[in-house]
């Protein structure tokens, strides 16, 4: 079991490590067999680790593998050390079987690109970066993970590197990242300093409010750059340049729940600091709202999922804002299957219409597509939360667990549900633009269908895979008769909060009327086109400037960052070390200049100099004596 | 010893290394200047050979023997210089001779 | 220090004769405009210092300086003087410039701690002379030590006489071939 969960963990590196050395040996195909198997393979040994915790019993399923002490200072130490709980487990199975999945379609969507080996070497590093980071059995690992996810998103955003817009979307969520990283640093620094360790067990010490609170925040701050919630959420629907297999697993799936999963993993400091905790929760609600409501205004259909992601990660944050971690996670994995569906079966309709992403061009694809609408649409059901499909099962757990969080829980409550209405809005309206009415006129022109070979069976496949997982994977939890989920992960994080059944009951039935509802004026508006698109002139322009928060950034940080720059090149720069230099230079010529006049090529002058000289000291020579 | 003392002796190998100082600053013939070199070392043999009288060691007459030989081979090399300058036509004057400025 | 004896008023005759001609020449050989002028006054000192070296008994050191300074290398020197042709300059046209007024200083100097050093320092040391032999500065002395207790500086002097003979030699080697052909070796 613990060989499983090095096997899983090594395995993408294999892989990464291969393709990278191979080089042109292996033909583009093959390097996306090779990746594809690799994260089968890691799959395998997560299958494995995790059947080995089922046998054991429940108080002892925290297993801790070192590979050797790596760091060792004083009293500190740290170590290649993996972890297998149920966390990670759980954690693992859903990256590297999801991720398998992907990376299989990739080899479809990205079948005659010229650089495909370099795409499946650093998708192989995104993988490896992401378990290390799940199965890190110390903070510090957990950081290097963190980072290297960082660096590969921005690899892969940047992968069409021709591209100005998709290097400066790289740049972007590098930097965004960055801060995050930057404000968890100072947590780790504040742990170390009171706590003498970066184990996860440190975090369950006793710590002075003040202290635990700057621990919470720099690990929330790092959350939420990671996970694109307020106010660092700017750089996720940028981030949508890269190609659509790459926004499906880091995007969607893998990379963005890091926050969710940091937080579940330290939610011992988070319940010790319960400000943090609703601060969470609250940006968490925020930003599901913001989202919604920007993802109405959007044209391109990846950005609608992109947006639609940051609502939903604002749902688990508000989950494991609330102290309710395992429903947190519930949807963590529920929503990687309908969302890297949506992706993927988005990345089809794209492939057919020679790489058009503007909705405003499509429609009427029913008829032509018809399997790939079966899926989409079994995507859409699930994100919006109608039984029997996934979505339902996970999201509505999280609204009754605001419930029992006071009247501040009910504020989120109530955003919340506001939230499941946008979601159906803005799902169906992406649904019908692209899918109903008459095949336009671009559609018409441009489309071709899925070839019959490897290709289309690679894509095809995995989105089958991935619609039957979003269809029946909410059925693993079902809160009032049946939560295996809970059970599981109840030895790594308790929850706090336990609603009623009838909390439960009311949140859903709400839950899923809205979600009725917000399809339904969808449809009225772009389904059967009854009802004309309302156009609010203030609001329409607010919500396609994503209120503004680009512009914001640009005024805050990057024009005084560009002013400062400019002031120190030309008043300290140059007057003081270029300048000094060159006039270094100058002076020292001159006085060369100088001393070189003694030599004045006359013998006369030596000979006086050399009688002078012998004068002086014969007179000392004689004194001294 | 009669006669003067080795001090006398030596006040006059005094006076004529100055003289030849002067000579070696002053003038601006070089084979003037040459002469005056002569004189100088003319002047330190005399010393030599007087402190060898005066100490009843034969080393200063060996030692001015030597200087004697080392004052030939120069005299050789300064003439020969010279004689290649005016070979060259150029004007036998130090003040003048300053190719080697810095 | 003066002890009255014949003999001991003769060598003092000598002396005072003998120190005013090398004072004198030396004083010509600085001052003459005529090259050919000062070569001659050099003679003279080199004679009057040979017989300041009589008096000294260094004998041989003596003949060696008639036969060799005056004989060989002042006749180089006039050889070469002839040779150049006749260079009159006036060497103390003109007031004394700044160098002029610096080479007397330093010689000036010079001349004086020599006479300061000589009166008042060293006197002690040298009123007491070594009594020395007949052979002090004889032929067979002068030979016997620079083959034992000077062999090195023997050798030493040939090599650099050998060095300056190939050194006039090659400052005097004509170079009649037009600018461009390769001197054959």
């Amino acid at each position: 079991m613990v060989w499983g969960a090095w096997i899983c963990l090594l395995s993408p590196l294999v892989a990464a490590g291969l393709i990278t050395l191979g080089g042109t040996r292996l033909s583009r195909h093959a390097t996306g067999y090779v990746a594809t198997l690799s994260c089968f393979v890691a799959f395998g040994g997560a299958l494995a680790a995790f059947i080995g915790l089922l046998g054991r019993d429940g108080s002892q399923r925290q297993l801790v593998s070192t590979a050797w002490w790596w760091v060792t200072g004083g009293s500190y130490r740290s170590g290649l050390e993996v972890m297998i709980d149920p966390l990670s487990v759980f954690m693992m199975l859903i990256v590297s079987g999801v991720g398998a999945l992907i990376v299989g379609y990739s080899i479809g969507y990205m079948d005659g690109d010229r650089e495909e080996r370099r795409y499946f070497a650093y998708m192989s590093l995104f993988v490896f970066s992401m378990l290390l980071l799940v199965q890190g059995g110390n903070l510090l690992l957990l950081l290097a993970g963190w980072g290297m996810v960082g660096l590969s998103s921005y690899l892969l955003i940047g992968f069409w590197h021709d591209r100005p817009s998709a290097i400066a979307a790289a740049k972007k969520a590098f930097v965004m990242n960055a801060v995050g990283d930057a404000t968890m640093v100072l947590a780790f620094f504040l742990l170390i300093k009171k706590g003498n360790s970066l184990e996860f067990g440190i975090l369950g010490g006793q710590y002075s409010s003040a202290v635990a609170n700057l621990v919470a925040l720099g690990l929330l701050g790092g959350a939420i750059a990671k996970s694109a919630q307020l106010p660092l959420q700017t750089w996720l629907p940028d981030a949508m340049e890269g190609p659509t297999p790459v926004s499906a697993l880091i995007h969607a799936a893998t990379m963005v729940t890091a926050g969710v999963y940091l937080i579940v993993r330290t939610h011992a400091i988070f319940e010790q600091a319960p400000k943090v905790a609703d601060l969470a929760a609250g940006l968490g609600a925020a930003t599901l709202l913001l989202a919604g409501l920007i993802a109405l205004v959007q044209v391109d259909i990846k950005r609608v999922i992109a947006y639609s992601t940051m609502s939903q990660i604002g749902y688990m944050f508000l989950g494991a804002g609330l102290g309710s971690y395992a429903n947190g996670m519930f949807h963590l994995m529920t929503h990687a299957f309908f969302k890297a569906l949506l992706f993927m079966a988005a990345g089809i309709v794209i492939h057919a219409l020679a790489a058009e992403q503007d909705m405003r061009k499509m429609g009427g694809l029913r008829a032509l597509m018809p399997r790939t609408y079966w899926a989409f649409l079994i995507g859409a059901l699930a994100l919006v939360g109608i039984p029997p499909f996934a979505g339902f099962f996970s999201k509505d757990s999280i609204l009754a667990a605001a419930m029992d969080h006071g009247a501040y829980g009910y504020v989120l409550w109530v955003v919340g549900l506001a939230g499941t209405f946008l979601t159906g809005l803005y799902t169906f309206r992406m649904l019908f633009l692209v899918f109903w009415g008459e095949p336009s006129a671009f559609v018409r022109e441009h489309f071709h269908a899925l070839r019959r070979d490897v290709v289309g069976v690679s894509m095809a496949s995995t989105v089958g895979v991935l619609a039957v997982l979003s269809a029946v994977g909410g059925w693993l939890q079902f809160a009032p008769l049946w939560h295996p989920v809970e059970t599981w992960l109840q030895t790594v994080a308790e929850p706090v909060v336990s609603p009623t059944s009838w909390q439960e009951a009311v949140s859903s039935a709400l839950a899923f009327a809205l979600g009725l509802g917000g399809i339904a004026v969808a449809w009225l508006v772009y389904g059967a086109r009854r009802v004309a698109v309302p156009r609010f002139a203030f609001a329409q322009r607010t919500l396609e400037q994503k209120f503004y928060f680009d512009e914001a950034y640009q005024a805050l940080f990057y024009a005084p960052a560009v002013f400062l720059a400019r002031f120190l090149r030309r008043g300290v720069e140059q007057p003081l070390i270029a300048d000094t230099g060159r006039d270094l230079a100058d002076d020292t010529r001159d006085l060369g200049g100088l001393v070189a006049r003694a030599q004045t090529g006359l013998l006369r002058t030596y000979a006086l100099a050399i009688a002078s000289s012998v004068a002086v000291l014969a007179v000392v020579f004689v004194a001294v004596k | 010893m009669i006669g003067p003392g080795v001090a006398w002796y030596l006040a006059v190998a005094g006076f004529l290394f100055g003289t030849g100082s002067l000579g070696v600053l002053l003038r601006r013939n070089p084979l003037i200047v040459l002469l005056s070199l002569e004189i100088m070392l003319n002047g330190a043999n005399l010393a030599l050979i007087g402190f060898a009288r005066n100490l009843g060691d034969g080393s200063g007459q060996i030692f001015a023997l030597a200087v004697m030989a080392v004052a030939a081979s120069e005299v050789v090399v300064g003439l020969g210089l010279i004689v290649a300058l005016n070979r060259k036509r150029v004007t036998l004057d130090v003040d003048r001779l300053n190719t080697l400025r810095g | 220090m003066i002890v009255a004896s014949v003999g001991n008023v003769l060598v003092w005759a000598v002396w005072i004769v003998a120190a005013f001609a090398c004072l004198a020449s030396g004083a010509a050989v600085v001052s003459f405009s005529n090259p050919f002028y000062s070569a001659l006054a050099l003679i003279g000192n080199l004679g009057s210092l040979a017989v300041l070296y009589l008096l000294l008994s260094a004998e041989f050191v003596a003949a060696a300086q008639v036969l060799v300074y005056a004989g060989a290398v002042m006749v180089m020197f006039l050889f070469v003087i002839a040779y150049i042709g006749p260079r009159i300059e006036s060497p103390w046209a003109g007031g004394p410039g700044w160098q002029a007024v610096g080479a007397v200083l330093a010689a000036g100097a010079l001349l004086v701690e020599i006479v300061v050093v000589i009166g008042l320092k060293a006197s002690g040391h040298l009123a007491h002379s070594e009594h020395v032999g007949a052979a002090f500065g004889s032929p067979a002395e002068i030979g016997r030590l620079f083959l034992t207790d000077h062999l090195l500086a023997f050798e030493i002097t040939s090599i650099v006489l050998l060095v300056a003979a190939i050194g006039g030699v090659v400052l005097g080697a004509h170079s009649r071939r037009p600018a461009g052909e390769v001197p054959p070796l």
